[in-house]
């Protein structure tokens, strides 16, 4: 065990609570990531390749992309936390090595979010200075993805800290991780194809009011998630195979729930890729969906792969106090009440507010 | 300690979280009490049937929901990000400690945006009741949030009932939680008023910028008229250091007062202007002189908040540079550098002295002190400081003043940090420590020169006879029953005694030979210059008399609430009394 690994501190509930709630509330931050990008890609996709309804589905994009990229926040929040509860020692580490990358996501994601209310406020006005505009905010998201992957994999291999002799002004990147280029590729195409999804549903709904910038966001979203499934089967391998062997192994039989995971993500996989095929929007969300939580299962038995010389979550000392929980859980449930609420309001009010 | 330490020697983390956490808190009780506007001037508009009013608030919602949730939900997070890359085990006690309330806060959050996106984008759609409704639940979810991270903000000052039985609702409610919560309301408030200012500014309809100015300076003056006793509550319920921070025993936090009052006053007159006296004068710029104002006294109250718990990041728990007081003990004896996880150097060896030295800095200074850099820079602190002066001054440095940290490391360590701080930094001469005088120098180091300047004893002593000086040593607290008896062993007495008996080697005693000098140096220079650009002294006593100087010495806590009495014998002050004088006349003897 690398003698740089930080003592943690006590838990007040024991280690399963916050996996539990970790895997809960990742899945949803992902769902709204690749929402997020997905529709960025093709509103500027749509808008580089002209045409009036290709205009006008940027436009529609636009509009709900400031609520996507504030709750994709919101919904990051909360993963973010119970990770440092249970895995604090190993991510304030990496994060101070590259911390100045770090902090950087702070004002790429103000720019990114500010643009896109430009975008949204000004679209009429904005001309050719929009696909600039609408690139840039790719250009941001990319780059966040790229520093939380470096994140991510710099806080699981301790052995790697030792750059910090060399560099403590917070710039290091795990560009010596093996498996750095194919994780940052399998999760940015990953999110594409899902965002992709999303357009084509969100087509559905814009269908509605205007048929023709409908059936466009349907086909290129479509095309997109078929696309980028198939292509992600490939990089999928690579990601697999840049894996350590202790770690691949886990899912060709080392351990057994891994490995039935594993292949039930093959079969989603291959069910969302056929679904696409057929140009069948709403079956291939079923898919790809319960894939979605399936493959945030299989990164945390990458991560708990990767920690096991170092680590593992027994370890941590629980000093018991359940209160806190039972109170927060309570809160929990009033809360979503009155998001759904919230939400009924606005679909009733119509308008603008359907858009949620 | 435990964790490595960013390390951006010109610039300081400290600053880093201090310049995002006050635009943060700017926009955060904005959005707190912006929130409570929003849903009382609409309300305001549909009494009073005026679609002006309903449009004016529409249109504040977009500019609130432009600053709030970009800005404000970004720079939350970014407050987030910082302090864990700044402070990590401060940051980790306190997530572990108050997960669930953290994670509270965030289901609050959730609301909070979902509210205020529905609010928005149906503003003038939706049944009038029902968006009403839908803004009130947006406020007080944001209050709600507000409620939450006061009870963990104040933890971090006034622990209360969890030190003893780290229990979360005795560390949530702690003594400081409700006049904070009160206080930080009104400032919600105040804010809703000031950021009011610049969107009704913009009305051209002068009757309904008459109104809305009116309607939005009563928010300014109720919450400036509130926020007062619930501040002097607050003050109230500091613990005894903290308060004597507060009441001017630190020089930052007098200044930061300072600040806020000027800003408080300027802020109250100027609304005055606008609202009772000439609203016609009410233009963009004058609102953003009320907002600059703001700013400035909310900055004052963090600055002040965040210094009265000094020298702790969690008050009693942690130093702010996250050692542990009940550690320094254990790292004295083991060393600090054997000790962290993350020092580069694991040793002091006489030829890495200087990076063994950085090292310490890194990990013990660094947390509060720049080098070089805009916020409480090290090397003007230390400009004026020798080595050995800085020896003496790192062994006492927590007693001397509160609000430093105490050091923690052995003897080796000690001189590690102290050779930074004078050779590193400055390039002065360090006296090597096996030194000319021999073992009997390296004894009186040991024990005798934190509290006594060696010319000043050889004067004492000068023209006793070697034996007498020997006695002594066995019975220093018959010499004065202040001074502990010199615990060494026989021999080593023996070896102090020669030392002290014979003539001075050459090149042991610093140039200079006035001894006033050297108390300056050791009681003064670690805070004052005499005429350079650290908190010069000559300045401030020009055209005094010797007398009334040598008097000031006997009461310097009486001068200034932030001095210290200066804690010297009879003899130290009368020289340092001398030295002034003559510094005050050129240096002219």
């Amino acid at each position: 065990m690398s003698p740089l690994i930080p003592t943690p501190d006590t838990l007040p509930v024991p280690w399963g609570w916050f996996q539990f709630l970790l895997l809960l509330t990742f899945p949803l931050h992902l769902l709204l990531m690749n929402c997020m990008l997905g529709s960025t890609a093709v509103a500027l996709y749509a808008r580089v390749r002209g045409g009036e309804s290709g205009r006008r589905l940027s436009y529609e994009l636009a509009k709900v992309l400031p609520a996507l990229v504030a709750l994709t926040v919101n919904l990051g929040v909360a993963p973010l936390l119970f990770i440092q509860v249970i895995y604090g020692h190993f991510i304030y580490v990496s994060s101070i090595l590259l911390a100045v990358f770090w902090l950087g996501v702070v004002p790429l994601l103000i720019l990114a979010y500010y643009g896109a209310y430009v975008y949204d406020f000004r679209f009429p006005s904005l001309g050719r200075q929009g696909t600039l505009l609408l690139a840039t905010i790719l250009l941001a998201f990319l780059a966040i993805a790229f520093i939380y992957t470096n994140n991510f994999t710099l806080m699981l291999v301790p052995e790697a800290w030792t750059a910090y002799f060399r560099n403590a002004g917070g710039t290091v990147l795990n560009l010596g991780e093996k498996s750095l280029l194919p994780r940052y590729l399998h999760m940015v195409t990953g999110a594409l194809a899902v965002g992709g999804l999303f357009v084509a549903l969100f087509g559905r709904f814009v269908g509605r009011r205007d048929p023709e910038a409908g059936s466009l966001a349907e086909r290129l979203g479509l095309n997109l998630f078929t696309a980028l499934t198939l292509l992600q089967v490939l990089l999928g391998v690579w990601f697999l195979i840049a894996l350590p062997r202790e770690v691949m192994l886990l899912f060709m039989g080392g351990d057994l729930l891994a490995t039935g995971l594993f292949l039930l993500g093959l079969a989603l996989v291959l069910a969302a890729i056929a679904a696409g095929l057929k140009r069948r929007a709403v079956l291939a969300a079923w898919a790809a969906l319960p894939l979605l939580v399936v493959m945030t299962l299989l990164r945390a038995y990458v991560r708990a792969g990767y920690l096991a010389p170092h680590f593992s979550l027994d370890q941590l000392q629980v000093v018991p106090q359940y209160s806190p929980m039972i109170f927060f859980f309570v809160v929990l449930a009033v809360g979503v009440a009155m998001v759904a609420w919230l939400l009924r309001q606005a679909v009733k009010a119509g308008g603008k507010g359907q858009a949620f | 300690m435990n964790y490595p330490v960013w390390y951006l020697p010109g610039i300081g983390g400290g600053t880093l979280i201090a310049l995002i956490a006050v635009v943060h808190v700017f926009i955060s009780h904005f959005a707190v009490g912006g929130g409570l506007y929003l849903v009382l001037a609409e309300r305001k508009g549909l009494r009073e049937k005026n679609p002006g009013i309903l449009d004016f608030t529409r249109r504040h919602t977009k500019f609130f929901l432009l600053v709030t949730m970009v800005a404000g939900g970004l720079t939350g997070v970014g407050i987030w990000f910082i302090i864990s890359l700044v402070q990590p085990a401060a940051t980790s006690l306190l997530i572990h400690t108050f997960v669930f309330g953290w994670a509270a806060e965030w289901v609050f959050f959730t609301v909070e945006i979902v509210a205020l996106l529905v609010y928005y984008y149906t503003f003038g759609r939706m049944e009038e009741r029902t968006h009403q409704a839908v803004g009130w639940v947006y406020f007080i979810a944001a209050w709600l949030s507000l409620f939450l991270i006061n009870g963990i903000i104040n933890f971090m000052l006034t622990p209360g009932d969890w030190l003893a039985d780290r229990n979360f609702w005795s560390g949530f409610f702690n003594p400081s939680f409700w006049p904070g919560l009160f206080f930080r309301s009104c400032i919600a408030f105040l804010l809703a008023g000031v950021y009011a200012f610049l969107t009704t500014s913009l009305l051209k309809d002068l009757e309904l910028k008459k109104t809305m100015t009116r309607f939005t300076g009563r928010w300014v003056f109720i919450s400036c008229a509130a926020g007062l006793p619930f501040g002097l509550w607050y003050r109230a319920v500091l613990p005894n250091e903290a308060r004597l921070l507060v009441d001017g025993a630190s020089p930052t936090i007098a200044r930061a007062l300072e600040v806020g009052q000027w800003a408080l006053a300027a802020l109250i007159l100027l609304s005055a202007l606008l609202v009772l006296l000439k609203p016609r004068y009410h233009s963009f710029s004058l609102s953003l002189g009320v907002l600059v104002c703001s700013f400035l006294l909310m900055g004052s109250f963090e600055w002040t908040r965040e210094a009265a718990r000094r020298p702790f990041v969690i008050n009693g728990v942690l130093y702010s540079n996250s050692i542990a007081p009940g550690e320094v003990e254990g790292l004295s004896a083991r060393g600090m550098l054997a000790s962290a996880r993350w020092a580069g150097q694991k040793d002091v060896h006489e030829e890495s002295l200087l990076e063994a030295g950085e090292d310490l800095f890194r990990l013990q200074c660094y947390a509060c002190h720049t080098v070089g850099g805009f916020n409480n820079d090290i090397a003007i602190r230390t400009a004026s400081m020798s080595y050995p002066v800085m020896l003496q001054y790192l062994e006492t440095i927590h007693e001397r003043r509160y609000f430093m940290p105490p050091f923690a490391g052995n003897a080796a360590e000690k001189r590690a940090l102290a050779a930074f701080l004078v050779a590193g930094l400055h390039g002065k001469p360090i006296e090597a420590p096996a030194v000319a005088g021999g073992p009997g120098q390296a004894i009186f180091e040991g024990n005798c020169a934190f509290c006594h300047d060696e010319e000043l004893v050889r004067e004492r002593i000068a023209g006793w006879p070697r034996e007498k000086v020997r006695r002594a040593l066995d019975a220093l607290s018959s010499l004065d029953p202040a001074m502990p008896d010199f615990e060494g062993s026989p021999a080593e007495k023996d070896l102090l005694a020669d030392y002290l008996a014979s003539p001075p080697a050459a090149g042991a005693v610093p140039a200079h030979h006035d001894p006033g000098e050297d108390v300056f140096e050791s009681h003064c220079a670690m805070c004052h210059s005499l005429e350079g650009s650290a908190n010069p002294l000559l300045p401030k006593i020009r055209g005094w008399q010797r007398d009334r100087l040598r008097g000031a010495l006997d009461r310097l806590e009486q001068l200034s609430p932030a001095m210290p009495p200066l804690s010297a014998t009879t003899e130290e002050k009368e020289a340092l009394a001398d030295f002034l004088t003559h510094s005050l006349q050129g240096g002219q003897r």
